[in-house]
C-alpha cells in the first residue's frame, strides 16, 4: 500500500515545554514530488523537516519512509540512503578544501581508515568532480571552503547531497541568506537536479513567489496545523493573504 | 556592581590578613643581605660578556630549548588523545560520555594539578637520573594542561556542520576527522604555541633535577657568587624566551583567519 | 577597478599568512625531529635503559615507599604528621595570597602608562613626550620580570632574605608582576573609550578620568586575570620552597632527600587538596562577579 510513498506521516506531534511546534499532523508523499513548504516563522516547517530527516523525534504518531517505520531504521548509513538534507550553508566545514567536504556525502560508505587517507590523497574524486560540475564549481575542487561565497557555498552543500545520492532530499529555508539572484539560481539548479535524478524534492521557503516557480505542490503550515495542501495552480492570492494574516492578528493581540 | 565592591574588599582583606604570618623586622634579611643585593644589582649592569661565557650561555640556551621542544611535542601527543576522550565527542551519550568525562577529565586535572618540577623529581626517584625524568615530567604537567583546553575547544565547536555529517550517514570517528579536528586544529594549535614559551621557563628549572641548561648555569654561578656571569646567563633566557614568544605571538595571529 | 585591485591585495596576505604557517609549521617540525635527535644521541638518552631490571626494582620500591608497605605507621595515618602538613598548608596558601598581592599593587601601579594608549594620550587626553619612554620602559621591566621563572628569582632572592615566607612570596611575585602587567596593559589599551571621552568633555581632570572612566571599567577582567594568576601561583608555591622558601615546598625537599616516602605522599595529598581549595575559591569568586 505505501510502496510508491516517500513519506507517509500520521498525527505528529512535537512540543518544546509549552510550545506546540506541530499538533497532530498527517501527510503523504509520493516519489518524485517537488513540494515547497510555506508559512509564517514558528509555524513548524523546521520542525516537520527535521522529524522527516530522523536527526528530533516527535513525541507521538508515526513516520513511514519508503515502506519502512522510522525505529526500524538499522543504521544511519541505511537512512542516509533514503533521506538527505541541506539547510544554510553553515553545514560545511569552512576549514576544509571543498572536495573533502563533497566527499563527506560517502562517508556512509566508508571505514575509518579509507576517510582519513581521502584527507591525503582524496579517494573517488571523480564522483565529487562530476558533482561539482553540475552545480557549476568545477574549477573549485581545491580551494578552502570558507573562502568561498554564501551562494558557491551553498551549491557544495549540493555537490555532497549528489554524492550522498539519497531518494529524498530535503531543504530548510536553502536561500534565506542570499540574494534574489543567487536564490533563483540556486533554486533552479536545485530543482533540477532533483528531477534529473528522479528524487523527491522537500524544500521550506520565505518566499511564495519561489515556491511558485519552482515547485509543483505548496503545503502550508500555519501554527503547526496543514493550513492548506495544494497543487500550485490552485494556490490563490487569498489563500496567501489569510495564511500570513491570521500570524499578524495573533501578533497584534 | 554592589556584589563586586563585596568581592573586592573581601579580597584585599584577605591579603592584608595574609601579611600578619611574617614577622616583619630587621630578622628577614640575612647579615650583609643588603650588600649582597647592590653587588647583585651593580653586576646587572656589567654582565661577563668573555667570548668563553657566551658560548656557554649559547649551548645552555640550546639545552634548554631542546628539552622544552621535546616535552611539549610529547604533551601535545598526550593532550591529543587524551582531549579527545575527555571531551566526550567520541561517545553517544549516557555512561560513555559520563565515563569519559569522569575518568579522562579527572586524569588531566591530577597531571596538571602537580607542578612539573615536583613530577620531575618524582620521576628521579622512580627511574633514576635519566633525561627522560625531565622530559616526562614537562609532558605530563603540560599534556594535562593542553588537553584540558583541547577538550573545552572540542566542545565549542558549532554544531551544524556535525549534525549535517550525521545526517549524510557518518560515524562518530568520520565526524571526528572530517569536522571535529578541522575546525580545531589552528586553535589547538595556537594554544600549544602559547604554552611553548612557557615550557621553555619550565624546562630552564629542571637544572634542579640535574638538567643542563641555562637554569644550570645560572645556578651553577650563583653557588660561586659569580653574579656577573649569572645575569649573561639571564639575558640568554630573557632573549630566548622572548624569541619564542615573538614566534609564537605571529603564528598565532596569522591562524586566526 | 579599484574593488579589483583591493581583491587582490586581500588575496596577497592571505597567501602571505598560509605561506607564513606552513614555514613555520616546517620549522617546528625540524626543530622536534633535531632535538629528539638530540636527546638520544648528544645527551645519551636511552629507553631501554629507562626499563631495565634493576630500574624497576627501583620503581617497585619507590612506589611501595609511597604507599608506605613496609612502614609501621605511614605519615599519613598519623595525627602529628597530619599536623604539620596541615600548618605547612596553610603556610603555602599564604604565600600565594602574599605573591598574588604584592604583584596586583605593583601592576596596578605601572598598568596606566604601560597601555599604548595611554602613551598616545587618548587614554588621559594629555599628549607629553616622555609617555613613549615611560610606557618602553615599563614593558622592559615587564619583559625582564616575566621570562624569568619563579625559582630562579628565589635562587637570587635567597642571598639576600633568610629563608621563609617573604622570599617566597616575593619570587612569586615578580614573576607574575610581568605576567599580570602584561595581561592588564591589554586589557586597558582594548578598553571602549567613548565613556571616558563623555566625561572627559563633561570636564573631568586626568586623575578623575582615572578614577571614575578607567578603572570602573577595567577592574573586573582585572580580578579575573588576579585569580586566574593565583591558580597557576598555588601550583608553583610548592616549587620556590625547594630552594628554602617555606611551606610544603621545604618540607617536600627534605623529606625526598631523607627518604621518607609516606611523608611526602602526604604532602602530595595536602598539595592537591590545596590545589582544589584554591581552583573551587577562584571560580566562586569569578560567579560572584558575573
Ligand atoms: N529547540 C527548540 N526549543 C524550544 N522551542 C522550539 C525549538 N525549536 C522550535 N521551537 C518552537 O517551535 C515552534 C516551531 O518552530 P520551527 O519549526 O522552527 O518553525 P519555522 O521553521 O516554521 O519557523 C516555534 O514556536 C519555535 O519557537
Ligand atoms: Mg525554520
Amino acid at each position: 500500500m505505501t510502496v510508491n510513498k516517500m513519506f507517509v506521516l500520521k498525527n505528529i506531534s512535537k512540543t518544546y515545554g509549552e510550545m506546540r511546534a506541530l499538533s497532530s499532523l498527517s501527510l503523504i508523499v509520493e516519489k518524485g514530488e517537488m513540494i515547497a513548504l510555506i508559512g509564517p516563522s514558528g509555524a513548524g516547517k523546521t520542525t516537520l523537516l527535521n522529524i522527516l530527516a530522523n536527526t528530533i523525534l516527535p513525541d507521538s504518531g508515526e513516520v513511514i519512509v519508503d515502506g519502512i517505520t522510522l525505529h526500524a531504521y538499522k543504521s544511519t548509513k541505511q537512512f542516509a540512503d533514503k533521506v538527505g538534507m541541506i539547510r544554510q550553508q553553515f553545514d560545511l566545514v569552512g576549514h576544509l578544501k571543498v572536495i573533502h567536504n563533497v566527499l563527506a556525502g560517502r562517508l556512509k560508505d566508508w571505514g575509518f581508515f579509507k576517510a582519513l587517507l581521502s584527507l591525503i590523497i582524496p579517494q573517488d574524486s571523480k564522483i565529487a568532480e562530476s558533482a561539482l560540475e553540475k552545480v557549476g564549481l568545477k574549477d573549485k575542487l581545491y580551494e578552502r571552503t570558507s573562502s568561498l561565497s554564501g551562494g558557491e557555498q551553498q551549491r557544495v552543500a549540493m555537490a555532497r547531497l549528489l554524492v550522498q545520492n539519497p531518494q529524498a532530499v530535503l531543504a530548510d529555508e536553502p536561500v534565506a541568506s542570499l540574494d534574489p539572484v543567487r536564490a533563483k539560481d540556486i533554486l533552479y539548479m536545485l530543482t533540477k537536479l532533483a528531477s534529473e535524478e528522479q528524487q523527491t524534492l522537500i524544500a521550506s521557503l520565505h518566499s511564495v513567489e519561489y515556491a511558485r516557480k519552482y515547485f509543483k505542490r505548496i503545503i502550508a503550515l500555519q501554527a503547526g496545523r496543514v493550513y492548506f495542501d495544494l497543487p500550485v495552480e490552485k494556490v490563490t492570492e487569498e489563500l496567501l493573504s489569510s495564511l500570513y494574516s491570521l500570524e499578524e492578528e495573533k501578533q497584534h493581540e | 556592581m554592589n556584589k563586586r565592591s563585596y568581592l573586592s574588599t573581601i579580597l584585599i582583606i584577605v591579603f592584608l590578613f595574609s601579611l600578619t604570618s611574617i614577622q616583619w623586622n630587621k630578622e628577614l634579611f640575612h647579615s650583609g643581605g643588603g650588600e649582597t643585593l647592590l653587588q647583585i644589582i651593580k653586576s646587572l649592569f656589567q654582565p661577563d660578556l668573555s667570548i668563553s661565557t657566551l658560548l656557554l650561555a649559547l649551548k645552555s640556551a640550546w639545552i634548554t630549548l631542546a628539552y622544552a621542544v621535546t616535552g611539549i611535542s610529547l604533551a601535545l601527543l598526550i593532550a591529543f588523545i587524551l582531549g579527545i576522550l575527555a571531551s566526550g565527542v567520541l561517545f553517544n551519550s549516557g555512561f560513555g560520555r559520563w565515563l569519559s568525562f569522569g575518568v579522562f577529565r579527572g586524569t588531566l586535572s591530577f597531571m596538571r594539578a602537580i607542578h612539573e618540577l615536583v613530577w620531575a623529581w618524582l620521576f628521579v626517584a622512580a627511574i633514576g637520573l635519566s633525561p627522560f625524568a625531565a622530559i616526562f615530567a614537562l609532558a605530563i604537567a603540560y599534556g594535562g594542561a593542553l588537553g584540558r583546553v583541547f577538550a573545552d575547544i572540542l566542545n565549542d565547536v558549532p554544531q551544524e556542520p556535525l549534525n549535517a555529517l550525521k545526517s549524510s550517514g557518518a560515524s562518530k570517528l568520520h565526524i571526528l576527522l572530517y569536522a571535529y579536528l578541522p575546525m580545531t586544529a589552528s586553535n589547538m594549535l595556537s594554544y600549544t604555541m602559547y604554552r611553548f614559551e612557557c615550557a621553555i621557563r619550565s624546562s630552564a628549572i629542571m637544572s634542579f633535577v640535574g638538567l643542563g641548561g641555562l637554569g644550570y648555569q645560572i645556578q651553577l654561578s650563583l653557588s660561586e657568587l659569580r653574579y656577573h656571569e649569572v645575569w649573561t646567563f639571564m639575558f640568554f633566557l630573557i632573549v630566548l624566551v622572548s624569541a619564542v614568544d615573538l614566534w609564537s605571538n605571529m603564528l598565532r595571529k596569522r591562524l586566526i583567519l | 577597478m579599484e574593488q579589483y585591485a583591493q581583491k587582490k591585495v586581500d588575496f596577497m596576505m592571505l597567501k602571505a599568512k598560509l605561506n607564513f604557517i606552513k614555514l613555520s609549521l616546517i620549522a617546528a617540525a625540524l626543530l622536534i625531529l633535531i632535538s629528539w635527535l638530540f636527546i638520544f644521541i648528544v645527551e645519551d638518552a636511552s629507553i631501554s635503559a629507562l626499563f631495565s631490571a634493576k630500574n624497576a626494582l627501583h620503581t617497585k620500591q619507590f612506589f611501595q615507599g609511597l604507599v608506605g608497605i613496609h612502614e609501621e605507621q605511614p605519615a599519613f595515618f598519623n595525627i602529628e604528621s597530619w599536623k604539620d602538613a596541615l600548618s605547612l598548608t596553610y603556610d603555602t596558601l599564604m604565600i600565594s595570597i602574599i605573591a598574588i598581592g604584592f604583584s596586583a599593587i605593583g601592576m596596578l601601579l605601572t598598568v596606566i602608562p604601560a597601555a599604548r594608549n595611554a602613551a598616545e594620550g587618548t587614554l588621559t587626553l594629555s599628549r607629553k613626550w616622555y609617555n613613549w619612554l615611560i610606557f618602553g620602559f615599563i614593558r622592559c621591566i615587564y619583559v625582564f620580570s616575566r621570562s624569568v621563572p619563579e625559582l630562579v628569582w628565589a635562587m637570587v632572592i635567597v642571598f639576600v632574605l633568610k629563608p621563609g615566607i617573604l622570599p617566597g612570596a616575593l619570587a612569586l611575585a615578580l614573576h607574575n608582576f610581568g605576567i599580570l602587567g602584561k595581561l592588564c596593559a591589554e586589557v586597558v589599551e582594548d578598553l571602549d573609550m567613548r565613556p571616558v571621552r563623555n566625561l572627559a568633555s563633561s570636564g573631568a581632570s586626568s586623575g578623575q578620568l582615572l578614577f571614575y572612566g578607567v578603572l570602573p571599567a577595567v577592574m573586573p577582567k582585572f580580578i579575573t586575570y588576579m585569580l586566574y594568576r593565583w591558580e597557576v601561583i598555588i601550583r608553583t608555591t610548592i616549587v620556590v620552597g625547594f630552594v628554602g622558601a617555606g611551606g610544603l615546598g621545604q618540607q617536600f625537599k627534605l623529606s625526598m632527600s631523607w627518604f621518607h616516602y609516606t611523608d611526602v605522599t602526604l604532602i602530595l595529598i595536602c598539595y592537591l587538596l590545596l590545589v582544589g581549595f584554591v581552583d573551587l575559591f577562584s571560580e566562586g569568586c569569578r560567579r560572584l562577579q558575573k
